[in-house]
């Protein structure tokens, strides 16, 4: 256990940049864009008069719509965070078993009593539990900043920000379903990360091209000859990795759901799943066929990546 | 007393090419081991078996382990400076000196500061920040502060100055090594090591060419110097390579009787790499 936490603490110490730079420079454009809008009202409108009849107006709302509303903004600004975090747990996992081969220090790292079996698990682990908690970590932060800043501006406006939003929302909840996306979703997706583990342990140069060409070239391959067979263009791989993200437990889109729009756990273009953002319609994805599917995948290519990384310094 | 390396029948073979051709080798603990060859011979395929970094043919058995099946494990007494430049060029020296400690149940804190406190090396340098004799210290001082049975060097100090060689070596032979380790070392500079080994293995084409320590290398061999006109009667009793030096014809003996060639010119102990020479150029006539 001490080993693996070493060897997730050398992950992050590589991949600093990536994985806590990256959620800072979002958190950082979250308040630079309310700054900048507060700035840009400010400017055209001194008296703060449109401002201040827009608090009064919201303040005038019932209370359980000011507490529908602000669940929805607390769980819609997690977006930005959700998509880059994917960008860097793919870019993470094709690096992860390539730079090292690259630059030859896989001598090092296995002239260390770690086996392949625990550095592969401590690269997963950084992936699917590190980084998605870094990223929810500073998205609260952000989120506690932007509150503290709002409530200046309402107090600047002689109304009181604790009756208006601070009392009537709950952000725990909103952050606890955020953290709990976050997870479940790391756990769909495991034959991505799989993939990408397999391709960056194989790949002799370049992996992004190895990770994105083979599935391509086959779904490609798969349209045509559906085609030339039944004259028709069916399911293919696109279609199938399309149905994983929109049946997604991450949060993604907005939607409608029990006649209100609001936000939903990925898209609803098949009716496999419910995509309300609650817990249980989380874990109905993570016991579903789908996923059993999907692990099945995930172990065949983990076990091919953990095949490769054995023999990674015969030549 | 149980070989630290026993490999029976060893055999790599890359597709068509056979990098090391049915090796029996044996190496007892206290020794420092020369494994010297020319390029292609196989040394590195060898040594990559030994460290479970390469699959193969035939027993071989490292401090009673399958290295290429328990790597891990094998680690906890092996260590291995593979090549100067494999230290990952990101890391910073108190996270390479904090990961090797987390991980490595024999390596010593103190001991590893002690080596870096006799350099220029800080703990906030970053391994690109070093120059490559820097690098090869580093790397150094944390492989000798780890309480390994068997430290194994594939050229360690290619591409180095001859002061940091120098250095290198002296801290290795004055600080680490002691009779309850074994050291292993393959490079082409012979010169440099053939004063602190004890043991001497030759590999060419695959197989091993000679295997014989340096007190028997001393015993076995001569070479003798002789002028142009002795030349015939020295050739006559059977050398094994004959070269020419100024003028003078030396030529070099296996297991031959001192008296029989005291009359004949000077004789000296061959120097490991004139025995190299004509062990290499023998074995191809």
């Amino acid at each position: 256990m001490n080993r693996l936490i070493a060897l997730v603490r050398r992950e992050f110490w590589e991949n600093k940049g990536a994985l806590r730079t990256t959620p800072l420079v979002i958190g950082g454009i979250y308040i630079a864009f309310l700054l900048m809008g507060l700035f840009t009202t400010a400017h055209f409108d001194n008296e703060m008069y449109t401002f201040r009849e827009a608090i009064r107006l919201l303040a005038s709302q019932p209370e359980e719509l000011r507490a529908a509303h602000g669940y929805e903004v607390l769980l819609g600004s997690s977006l930005l965070f959700t998509v880059v975090l994917a960008f860097v747990v793919f870019f993470y996992l094709l690096g992860a078993l390539y730079d090292d081969r690259k630059d030859r220090s896989i001598l090092f790292w296995k002239s260390l009593p770690a086996s392949d079996t625990l550095t592969i698990a401590s690269k997963l682990i950084t992936a699917m539990v590190l980084a998605p908690l870094i990223f929810w970590a500073v998205f609260i932060l952000t989120q506690i900043l932007m509150a503290i800043i709002a409530s200046l501006m309402v107090l600047s406006v002689g109304e009181n920000p604790w009756t208006l939003f601070l009392s009537v929302v709950n952000p725990f909840k909103a952050w606890a379903m955020v953290l709990a996306s976050y997870l479940a979703a790391s756990i769909w997706f495991l034959p991505l990360h799989g993939w990408l583990l397999l391709v960056s342990a194989f790949a002799p140069r370049i992996p992004l091209l190895f990770a994105v060409l083979p599935p391509v070239i086959f779904a490609i391959l798969q349209i045509w000859i559906t085609f030339l067979k039944t004259f028709t263009l069916n399911t293919s791989l696109f279609g199938l990795i399309g149905d994983w993200i929109a049946n997604s437990p991450a949060i993604l889109f907005v939607d409608m759901h029990d006649g209100q729009g609001g936000l939903s756990l990925g898209i609803s273009l098949t009716g496999d799943f419910d995509h309300a953002v609650t817990l249980t319609n989380m874990l109905d994805r993570l016991f579903s066929v789908q996923m059993l599917s999907g692990l099945v995948v995930a172990a065949v290519f983990l076990a091919g990546a953990l095949w490769l990384r054995h023999r990674a310094t015969e030549s | 007393m149980t070989p630290i390396i026993s490999a029976r029948g060893l055999t790599k073979r890359y597709g068509r090419t056979t990098a090391v051709d049915h090796i029996d080798l044996e190496i007892p603990p206290g020794k420092i081991v020369g494994l010297i060859g020319p390029n292609g011979a196989g040394k590195t395929s060898a040594l990559k078996a030994i460290l479970g970094l390469a699959t193969f043919e035939g027993d071989l058995s490292v401090l009673g382990k399958n290295p290429s099946r328990d790597r891990a494990s094998l680690m906890e007494d092996v260590c291995f400076i593979a090549d100067v430049a494999v230290l990952p060029r990101w890391a910073r020296v108190w996270q390479l000196i904090d990961v090797t400690e987390k991980l490595h149940s024999g390596f010593s804190r103190e001991t590893c500061m002690e080596y870096l406190s006799q350099t220029k090396i800080t703990q906030d340098h970053k391994v690109k920040q070093l120059s490559k004799g820097m690098v090869a210290q580093l790397h150094l001082a944390l492989v000798m502060a780890i309480d390994a049975k068997l430290l194994v060097l594939d050229e360690p100090t290619l591409g180095l100055d001859i002061l940091y060689r120098k250095q290198f070596y002296s801290s290795l032979l004055n600080d680490y090594f002691d009779e309850e380790r074994t050291i292993l070392i393959t490079t082409h500079q012979v010169e440099e090591v053939e004063h602190i080994l004890t043991d001497l293995v030759f590999i060419q084409d695959g197989k091993i060419a000679l295997e014989s320590s340096m007190e028997e290398v001393e015993r076995r061999y001569l070479e003798l110097m002789v002028r142009p006109e002795q030349a015939e009667r020295a050739r006559s009793l059977n050398p094994l390579y004959e070269r020419e030096l100024f003028g003078r014809h030396i030529f070099l003996y296996d297991s031959v009787d001192r008296e029989q060639l005291s009359g004949l010119g000077e004789i000296h102990t061959p120097s490991v790499a004139d025995l190299f020479v004509a062990t290499m150029k023998g074995g191809q006539s």
